[in-house]
């Protein structure tokens, strides 16, 4: 790994870490349990257009360890619900990316309907319950809205960031 | 901003299948204020909440008059020394049941107990 990828990569760890504490400030949960816009997402798709599939995965992988980490959910019910959705997620946006069918705003709408499913498995494998079933069909509708957003702020930073380096 | 045909697709395709999922799961839904009633730990009667109405069973000692008022219910009537299930009056939470022990007659409200706290 060059010395310029890896501090770059840090740097993506880092924002992706700010925004998704930034994130969990936001009361968004009011309007839907377990409605997030996924801001953190921005930095996985941004390593997955910069450097590949696999940068993805790290970046979002280590941002998802060390921002529960740095909250103190590290290995609690919260850290286990954003694993397996960003698993899930990550999971389906590779598929996507490998039958090279969608664009940016695609494979970000399908990171951000599978973040939902996996947590919906999760919860129902937690708690035992079903429930958050219900939630699934409005998640998935908003999941739609908030994909498209950050599938566009992704592109607004793409092309802001042409030819630079860190 | 441009969406390639995929990405439409992709999009139609979820909002078919949230409105696709919402009605089976919607049926599915837990349904609450029903209330049992148990004679000697079997089920003879299940009672809908949601109607005022007054039913009876048999018990032991002879019949247990019950009553459904505004989403509560109440034992109105029985034979037993101390009465003590029809002083205890209206009930609404699953977490109360009413317990006529002398007619062995248990009327229990359905639906997940509520925890009074969760500690983590």
């Amino acid at each position: 790994m060059k010395t310029s990828k890896m501090i770059e990569m840090a740097f993506l760890v880092a924002c992706g870490i700010v925004l998704q504490i930034v994130e969990s400030f936001l009361p968004t949960s009011w309007i839907l349990p377990g409605f997030k816009l996924g801001f953190a997402n921005i930095v996985g798709l941004f390593a997955w257009k910069r450097y590949g599939v696999g940068s993805m995965w790290t970046v979002n992988l280590t941002r998802v360890f060390l921002a529960s980490l740095l909250q103190g959910t590290l290995f609690s019910v919260a850290f286990w619900l954003s694993l397996s959705g960003s698993l899930c997620s990550m999971l389906m946006m590779s598929i996507g990316i490998r039958t090279r069918w969608f664009s940016i705003f695609g494979i970000s709408i399908l990171g951000a309907a599978f973040h939902s499913v996996g947590q919906v498995l999760m919860v129902t494998w937690i708690y035992q319950q079903y429930f958050m079933q219900l939630f699934l069909p409005i998640l998935l509708a908003l999941s739609i809205v908030s994909g498209l957003l950050i599938g566009l702020l992704t592109q607004l930073l793409i092309q802001r960031w042409k030819g630079r380096t860190v | 901003m441009t969406l390639k045909k995929a990405d439409k697709i992709l999009i139609l395709f979820l909002m078919a299948l949230s409105l696709f999922l919402i009605f089976p799961l919607l049926k599915n839904a837990p349904e609450a204020d029903v209330a049992s009633v148990y004679v000697k730990n079997e089920k003879v009667l299940s009672i809908d909440l949601g109607r005022d109405d007054t039913y009876e069973v048999e018990g032991t000692n002879g019949a247990v008059v019950i009553e459904v008022q505004d989403h509560k219910i109440r034992v109105t009537q029985e034979n037993s020394p101390h009465h003590l299930c029809s002083r205890q009056g209206f009930v609404s939470s699953p977490n109360t049941p009413i317990v006529c022990l002398p007619n062995e007659t248990v009327v229990q409200i359905e639906g997940d107990t509520q925890e009074d706290t969760v500690i983590q």
